[in-house]
């Protein structure tokens, strides 16, 4: 449990709902879901394959949206006027992603899918100058995940717990204010996992908000909090 | 930032790329290849047809001719846009040469020193090349190479001492002008490249070497050289009346220069009638016009002007009753100076002829008064539209048949770069989630399309301007290979080269039209990526 948890929540969810309309038969993935995350915390939400986990932490991380209910982020409301632009630029921010299946670029090399967050905050006007700023912190974050030796190497010559990796460390390079993590560990062997796992708490003792979605209990156990979903309502432990 | 690295980068990992810019390469280098070719051939039909006649005519199209056409030319050659003006008479006639060759012809009488300066009637002459000064209308005999008894003998190689058969004067000054005139701007000695060799006699000509002006004496007749056969005026005969074109572009002379030619003529009255008796004259062969337009050079047949207007009875008379005839010619040839404005100066021209009519001090013929009335001046590229207005339109249509070819390399571009997009559906939503936004993956596709229009311009005007450059000795090449593969028949078009210059402004406009074209095919892609939802591209499995 860390001690670096503040008691202001940076992420606030009030009554997100979500249903997909497929034909005359609807789907409601998730019913009034409310949490709040707090700096520095580290929340597991658990539930089982299907029941809306990915669309949860997609619609709290601005990347899709919800029929009904309010996300607010530091105080700004995530899906208010103009919110396509506004998303982006949370996502380009303040939000790094980590997904089951890592996600990497294939055509590029280990430190160039690390440096593409940088490359897409940054106009190329302004690149020049940061180039530099931006590589030193690409292989800062690349040395903290353990692949120095590998920069130059593509995705498809790398492990799946090393390709995991790189796709943390490609959400963590632009310091993001939240963590969001989708079964980061869930197409993993239990050591590769393990190693993941290590990371992301290391991290949190650093004091790096965390979302993360787990279908393992184990993995869950670690975090400072766990919510269930079960039914498209969330419950506390 | 990360668009141009995206582009660049996918541009060099996804091979089918390549298939896009080598379907633009290959229609750029097609759309200026044939831009060029047909631009350049254009350019020469327009320029031998400027070069025909002259930048403005004065014509009253009838067989009879006007009147008063060197009190015309007196007064505008005044004017300071004009340079020179000349006379030309036209008729028809029959042409005979030898015991064996006749036809109808067209005989022109123009005033040589006249119309070497106002059109490029000059530079179509054959031996007045190699033997300036010498091509005239005025009486003459046929040239004979002799022996010059005061010349040294000349050594050949294998230490032999011979005789070289010399040519008379003034032909033997000329020649020897001509080649250090020629030496001196080129480095290289004057050469005849367009005669095949040993044409009337083996021992006459040498390919590479000047032509033989005349005839040979037999060799065991050690005579010096000189002149024979009877005094005639000159003749200038159209190229093809008296040699083959070859399909390599050469001509095959089969009459030596200062043979006998025999023109028959029929004079047409004032009022158009065909007098019935024909007047027969003969001439000596003095050289050969080659204007590059078949149709003059295979019926023209030109002579003095005074000689031909006396001859059609057409120079100043008297009447029955006493009364002034005054000369007739059947056009005016004027040359301008640079950047003049033709068309006013045609009007002012034509107003002057008319106004001629209005003069009451000229007791004018109500016969004269019909023909000046008919007078009219146009520029030469009103005259020469016939011949410059059908390959204007073909080289329009050519250019527009290949710009719709070219739609199929905008629509591959469109396909490969909407098939890429399909297939990086995920990666899109990836860039997405990072903070892309849909504007900026668009411009990435928009990007791609770009570059693969500047790289498939570049490949494309590299080898289109090569290929054109080369265009002749790739010819030559094929012709090696296989010699049905000539494409450019010079007995077909009266050009010895297919035109081989690129213009800068066919360049850039091809060039910007392709990358434009490129761009706009990209246009699908980059709207169906940028409105991709990074939810439904990340769950593309
Ligand atoms: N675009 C969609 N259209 C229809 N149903 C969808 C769509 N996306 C997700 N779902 C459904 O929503 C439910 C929740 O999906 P998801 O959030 O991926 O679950 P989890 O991550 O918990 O496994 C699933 O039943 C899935 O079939
Ligand atoms: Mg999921």
């Amino acid at each position: 449990m860390s001690n670096a948890t503040s008691d202001k929540p940076l992420l606030i969810a009030t009554g997100v709902s979500k249903h997909y309309q497929m034909g005359p038969s609807r789907l409601d993935v998730l019913k009034a879901c409310s949490l709040h995350v707090k700096r520095g915390e580290f929340v597991a939400i658990m539930g089982r394959s299907g029941s809306g986990k990915s669309t949860l932490l997609h619609i709290l991380g601005a990347l899709d949206t919800a029929q009904a209910g309010k996300v607010e982020f530091d105080g700004q409301d995530v899906f208010g006027a103009g919110s396509e632009r506004r998303r982006v630029r949370f996502r380009r921010n303040q939000f790094g992603f980590v997904f089951q299946f890592y996600h990497l670029l294939p055509e590029l090399t280990v430190l160039e899918n690390v440096l593409i967050t940088e490359m897409i905050r940054t106009p190329i006007a302004g690149w020049l100058a940061r180039r530099g700023d931006a590589r030193k912190r690409a292989l800062a974050i690349i040395d903290r995940v353990g692949l120095s030796a590998r920069i130059r190497h593509r995705p498809n010559e790398l492990s799946g717990g090393e390709r995991q990796r790189v796709a943390l460390a490609r959400a963590l390079v632009h310091q993001p204010a939240i963590l969001l993590a989708d079964e980061p560990t869930g197409n993993l062997d239990r050591e590769s996992g393990a190693g993941i796992l290590d990371l992301l708490l290391g991290l949190h003792g650093d004091g790096q908000t965390i979302v993360m979605v787990t279908h393992d209990k184990a993995v869950a156990d670690r975090a400072d909090r766990t919510l269930n979903l079960v039914d498209g309502r969330l419950r506390d432990e | 930032m990360y668009k141009l690295f995206l582009t660049l980068r996918y541009l060099r990992k996804r091979r089918i790329a390549f298939f896009a810019i080598g379907a633009v390469t290959l229609c750029v280098a097609m759309v200026l290849i044939v831009l060029s070719v047909m631009g350049g051939w254009l350019e020469q039909v327009m320029q031998r047809s400027r070069g025909l006649l002259g930048d403005i005519i004065v014509d009253n199209h009838t067989n009879s001719g006007f009147p008063l056409y060197d009190e015309f030319i007196t007064e505008i050659e005044k004017w300071p846009e004009v340079v020179k003006a000349t006379p030309v008479l036209y008729s028809y006639g029959l042409f005979q040469i030898g015991k064996t060759y006749n036809g109808t012809v067209r005989i022109v009488g123009i005033r040589l020193e006249e119309v070497f300066e106002v059109n490029a009637f000059k530079a179509s002459l054959f031996y007045e090349k190699f033997y300036p000064g010498t091509t005239r209308f005025g009486d003459q005999q046929q040239a004979v190479l002799g022996f010059d008894p005061d010349a040294p003998p000349v050594k050949s190689p294998e230490g032999d001492e011979f005789m070289m058969r010399e040519l008379p004067e003034p032909y033997r000054s000329a020649l020897s002008h001509a080649d250090q005139v020629h030496r001196e701007q080129t480095g290289q000695p004057l050469t005849d490249t367009d005669s095949v060799p040993d044409l009337v006699d083996d021992s006459r000509t040498h390919y590479g070497q000047p032509p033989i002006p005349g005839l040979f004496e037999l060799a065991e007749m050690r005579n010096p050289p000189g002149y024979e056969g009877d005094t005639l005026p000159g003749v200038i005969l159209g190229r093809d009346l008296i040699a083959e074109r070859q399909r390599d572009g050469r001509y095959e002379r089969f009459i030596p220069l200062g043979e006998v030619v025999r023109l028959t003529m029929v004079p047409i009255t004032e009022v158009g009638n065909v007098d019935p008796t024909p007047i027969k004259r003969q001439f000596r062969y003095a050289d050969d016009s080659r204007t590059g337009i078949y149709e003059i050079d295979s019926q023209h047949v030109y002579v003095d002007f005074g000689l031909m207007q006396q001859l059609l009875l057409m120079d100043e008379g008297k009447g029955v009753d006493g009364d002034v005839i005054p000369a007739r010619c059947s056009q005016i040839q004027i040359k301008t100076i640079d950047g003049a404005d033709t068309e006013a100066l045609a009007q002012r021209m034509e107003d002057l002829y008319l106004s001629y009519l209005e003069d009451p001090k000229r007791e004018l013929r109500p016969i004269d008064r019909d023909l000046i009335a008919r007078v009219q001046a146009v520029t030469w590229q009103r005259q020469q539209a016939h011949i410059i207005g059908p390959v204007q339109k073909e080289k329009a249509l050519m250019t527009i048949l290949f710009g719709i070819i070219s739609l199929v390399a905008v629509a591959l571009v469109l396909c490969i770069l909407y098939m890429i997009v399909l297939q990086k559906t995920r990666d899109i939503g990836i860039i997405k989630a990072i903070g892309g936004s849909s504007v900026g993956v668009a411009a990435v596709w928009v990007l791609y399309g770009l570059a693969v229009g500047v790289v498939g311009c570049a490949l494309g005007s590299a080898f289109g301007v090569w290929f054109v450059s080369n265009i002749n000795e790739i010819q030559d090449a094929l012709i090696a290979i296989n010699p049905a593969w000539r494409v450019w028949d010079m007995q077909v078009y009266s050009f010895d080269r297919i035109p081989s210059r690129v213009a800068t402004s066919d360049l850039i406009g091809v060039n910007a039209i392709g990358v434009l074209a490129a761009t706009v095919g990209s246009v699908a892609a980059a709207w169906r990526a940028g409105r991709m939802q990074p939810v439904e591209a990340l769950r593309d499995e």
